[in-house]
């Protein structure tokens, strides 16, 4: 069953698109790449740790950006920005708030840790990607 | 060459790309491009996300400088790709000062999309992520509804000049005021999922795509003003549905 929430997040980012005005050829091509982290998530769930898989799908959907801004000559950011969403912790934020509210201190250090360490994961993924294309195309006689 | 045309239009050039949610370090090489094309080696350009600096000396040695402040920024990425084009050429053709200032009106003054079609993006983004948290067909419907009052409310408290954090706390009250209120009628919604698709309205991507872009490009000072404002975001949708949340079971005992 990877299709479906994969089909879901490509929709989920297609959406986000309008609200970032994204528009022709680059709307599909960066939900695409929502819906590729998100595939690379699921496929990594023999790994029983989702730190691993949010870090491993980040450095897939970075990748990805880095270079599809190569081949259309557009900014990185437009594509990475749309192709994160679907791996920001917003059920961990909410569950975290719920936690707080709820006076459940146990599960509310819990979750917010385990949100922490999702966001890190999300930041760590990024940097690694950013920092390896900016080698490439620091060489000289590269063009940028 | 007149060098206060040169600073003034690319000090617009780099305001331009830095307003609709570009990276510093891209704004930064833009403006410096354009510097080099027109033979100012010596410009420097100066960038965070509330301000960008650009002051150039002329061969008499006289200094010339332009400010501007940023106060509101949005995320526009269709203004940054055709912004990032026009310095791509501006640095090939060397085209004359006026034209390129006309270009840059004429990019900035580019329409969004209508508001009705804005409120149906942001309805669809959240129910597009509560189906993709697992949610329901009916889950969809109400987090359909939500995602479609969260555009107005931020737009009207924008006009009145409320600040972010505060927008940011409203809309996330309203959003989870709305699925609570139809879930307290029908037991059977996961409001859950419900509310946390439609608060991805309002998760600050850019910031949380760019902080590390910046602080890997060198930009710290840029960096670390993202990273605050993605904490301050997430700590007032937090707050909003919290409020939310203690405000129901106070009245309803859900």
């Amino acid at each position: 069953m990877y299709y479906l929430p994969c089909l879901w997040a490509f929709f989920a980012c297609a959406a986000f698109c309008l609200v970032y005005n994204i528009r022709g050829k680059i709307l599909p091509l960066s939900s695409f790449g929502g819906a590729l982290g998100w595939f690379v998530y699921l496929s990594l769930n023999f790994l029983n740790n989702d730190i691993f898989q949010f870090f491993f799908a980040t450095i897939a959907t970075a990748v990805y950006s880095e270079v599809m801004a190569r081949i259309y000559k557009k900014p990185a950011t437009e594509f990475q920005i749309v192709a994160l969403l679907p791996m920001v912790p917003g059920g961990g934020i909410f569950y975290t708030m719920e936690y707080c509210v709820i006076g459940n201190n146990e599960m509310f250090l819990k979750t917010g840790l385990h949100t922490l360490g999702i966001a890190g994961a999300l930041a760590l993924g990024i940097l690694l990607v950013s920092s390896l294309f900016r080698i490439r195309s620091a060489v000289p006689g590269t063009k940028k | 060459m007149d060098y206060d045309k040169l600073v003034s239009m690319a000090a617009d050039a780099g305001y331009l790309l830095i307003a609709n949610g570009a990276e510093i370090s891209r704004a930064e090489e833009s403006v410096r491009r354009i510097f080099y094309a027109y033979g100012a080696e010596n410009g420097e350009v100066f960038a965070i996300p509330t301000f960008i600096n650009v002051s150039v000396s002329t061969p008499e040695g006289r200094p010339v400088t332009a400010i501007r402040r940023i106060p509101s920024r949005r995320v526009d990425m269709g203004k940054v790709d055709r912004a990032n084009d026009l310095c791509r050429r501006v640095c090939r053709t060397k085209p004359k000062f006026e034209s390129v200032e006309r270009e840059i009106r004429r990019i900035s003054a580019q329409p969004v999309f209508p508001f009705p079609l804005q409120v149906a993006a942001y309805a669809l983004v959240a129910a597009a992520f509560t189906l993709f948290y697992g949610g329901n067909c009916s889950d969809a419907l109400v987090s359909f509804l939500c995602g479609a009052a969260i555009r107005p409310i931020c737009s009207l408290l924008e006009r009145l000049h409320v600040n972010l954090f505060f927008i940011n706390v409203a809309a996330s009250f309203a959003a989870a005021a709305i699925a609570l209120c139809f879930a307290n009628f029908n037991a059977s919604l996961n409001y859950d999922k419900i509310i946390i698709g439609a608060l991805m309205n309002l998760v600050p991507g850019i910031a949380i795509t760019d902080f590390m872009r910046d602080i890997i490009a060198g930009d710290l000072i840029a960096g670390i003003l993202r990273f605050t404002e993605s904490l301050l975001v997430a700590a007032a949708i937090a707050i909003g549905a919290g409020i939310a949340l203690t405000a129901m079971r106070m009245l309803w005992g859900v």
